[in-house]
């Protein structure tokens, strides 16, 4: 299941995704536990900006297929620099990073976007563009990976109703509250229905209500098979949801447990 | 192929957006290809004018008025003697004058200025069989004592002898003056040009880092997203590069026939399929310059 998940080459990229099941909220969860879809093996990550105090020092995990999983800690404890060695934005100092079996570190630069393609990204300041309606803005997703326009005209609007927008499809991101345009910027991260979805920090601008309303949709986005990691120090959250808990502190990692709390004190 | 009009788009976007800067890269890339391109016509002319003055056939011999008849005399019958001389016509200096006189018809106050004066030599015209033996022959009658005895300039007797090398030669010193300063030029025209190009895709980057960001994020390919800035310098070049063909074309149609007009003698008009050539040429320079100096500035400005 996992190794289907990361295109091995391009041309069978779009194939792969059309292939994944499609987002359907009321579909039953989907139990693929077995290959894991994300290994860490003793990875360190030192910034030359300063060799002494490493980002992440000798993290191991595994995160599954089908999971759901909080990555806690403060401020500068390497949630961040988690999700960019994720998504090869960086590289490792040393360790290993496999997804769906492939090896980071080994894989060619011009590979990289075609793994991007399989990792939907949302983070904290929404990276939406400013003079692109919601529909241009998540469509602009699609049409940036060569998508044909029959598969935007579909699939937007479908991705829109999902996040529960589809009646501000003409709407442009200044016109919408901070919760729509997180949504938005789901939308556009899943909307080429990638197997894993990545979220940093998706509330850290937001209030606590509008904060639950996305956690529910990425619950529900969850629920459709697609894995789920969200990098966040949202206490109440991690607390009220009781999902796996990947604890990092200082860039080493504390703690991992199923069905855990948020735990650091205040 | 979709996205070739996608990057069109996005160029043409980006050319709206810095328009200065793009117009300053287009015409340095217009400027530098109108001087290239009138150094390539320029020189299948001169190329086409030494081929002509090649294939004469004809030494010309200069005599000065104060040579004696019989080395005159002595020297006509031994050059009339040489292999490969078909025919001597001997010009004396009343001759030489009456033709001047007839070639200047439309302006006698030319020969009213001479005040009854002569300043034109006697020569001999000396046609010749082959024209390949023309250096051969001058070489003999350079060396010649009846020759050395009448020549006109007898400082430098090679000066007293015309004939097609020689007045190559001279071309040939002008032109590789005159070409040496058009590379600098052109090589001056095509760095501006990169700094320009350089400016304008660095703006074009600058102006759409979200976009860029964005586009990594979802997995556009590296080369969707260099796309649209490989288009935009190759615009600049087509565009820079079409202005270059219009003017050189304006001046072949209507600059060029008032030159070959008052230059009658030499032969200055091409065939048209030379312009065709030249111009292909410049499109293709074009698009080296403004695809070279958008990838420079992208491997500068553009991390992917």
């Amino acid at each position: 299941m996992a190794a289907r998940r990361v295109a091995s080459d391009p041309s069978r990229t779009s194939q792969l995704s059309a292939s994944l099941p499609m987002l359907d909220i009321n579909s039953m969860p989907e139990q693929s536990l077995g290959v894991p879809v994300i290994t860490f093996d003793h990875v360190s990550k030192v910034y030359p900006a300063q060799p002494d105090r490493p980002a992440l020092k000798d993290v191991s995990l595994q995160i599954f297929a089908g999971e759901f999983v909080f990555l806690v800690g403060h401020s500068g404890s390497g949630k961040s620099t988690f999700v960019r060695l994720l998504i090869r934005e960086l590289m490792p100092s040393s360790g290993r990073i496999t997804i769906a079996n492939e090896d980071l570190g080994k894989m060619k630069s011009w590979r990289v976007p075609y793994l991007r393609r399989n990792i939907g990204c949302v983070f904290q300041d929404f990276k939406l563009l400013p003079d692109k309606t919601v529909f241009e803005n998540v469509a602009f997703a699609l049409e940036v990976i060569g998508k044909s326009r029959h598969v935007i005209k579909t699939q937007v609007p479908e991705v829109l109703r999902l996040v529960g927008l589809q009646d501000k499809l003409n709407k442009r991101p200044d016109q919408l509250s901070g919760g729509e345009q997180q949504r938005v910027s789901i939308a556009r991260a899943i909307v080429n229905r990638p197997p894993l979805l990545v979220c940093d920090e998706p509330t850290g601008n937001l209030d606590p209500q509008t904060s639950r309303g996305i956690m529910d949709l990425l619950e529900r986005i969850n629920r459709t098979g697609t894995t789920v990691l969200v990098a966040t120090h949202d206490r109440e959250m991690v607390d009220n949801m009781r999902r796996r808990v990947i604890a990092l502190d200082r860039g080493q990692l504390t703690r991992d447990q199923d069905r855990g709390v948020y735990g650091f004190d205040a | 192929m979709p996205s070739i009009f996608y990057f069109l788009r996005e160029a043409l976007k980006g050319f709206h957006r810095h328009l200065s800067t793009a117009v300053g890269s287009v015409i340095t890339i217009f400027l530098s290809l109108l001087i290239i391109g009138a150094f390539a016509i320029g020189g299948f002319i001169v190329n086409n004018i030494v081929s002509s003055i090649e294939s004469e056939v004809n030494i010309t011999a200069y005599v000065s008025d104060d040579a004696s008849d019989d080395n005159v005399k002595a020297f006509q019958a031994w050059v009339t003697e040489i292999d490969g001389v078909s025919k001597v016509t001997y010009t004396s200096k009343e001759e030489a004058l009456e033709k001047f006189r007839n070639s200047m018809a439309s302006s006698p106050e030319i020969i009213d200025q001479l005040d009854g004066q002569n300043p034109l030599p006697a020569s001999f015209d000396i046609e010749l069989e082959d024209p390949q033996q023309v250096q051969d022959i001058a070489d003999q009658i350079q060396a010649n004592e009846y020759f050395l005895s009448v020549c006109d300039n007898q400082d430098d007797p090679s000066d007293s002898l015309k004939y097609g090398q020689k007045t190559v030669e001279r071309l040939f010193a002008l032109t590789n003056t005159i070409r040496i300063i058009g590379v600098a030029v052109i090589a001056l025209l095509i760095f501006i040009a990169f700094i320009f190009i350089n400016n304008t895709i660095r703006l074009a980057i600058l102006s759409r880092r979200r976009e860029i960001a964005i586009m990594r994020l979802v997995g556009a390919s590296n080369n969707f997203i260099r796309g649209p800035f490989l288009m935009e310098g190759a615009l600049h070049a087509i565009i820079g590069s079409a202005f270059a063909i219009l003017v050189l074309e304006l001046l072949h149609r209507f600059a060029l026939p008032y030159v070959s007009g008052a230059l009658m003698w030499l032969p200055i008009n091409l065939d048209f399929t030379v312009y065709l050539v030249v111009y292909a040429l410049l499109i293709v320079f074009g698009l080296v310059i403004g695809l070279i100096g958008a990838t420079l500035a992208m491997r500068r400005y553009l991390k992917i």
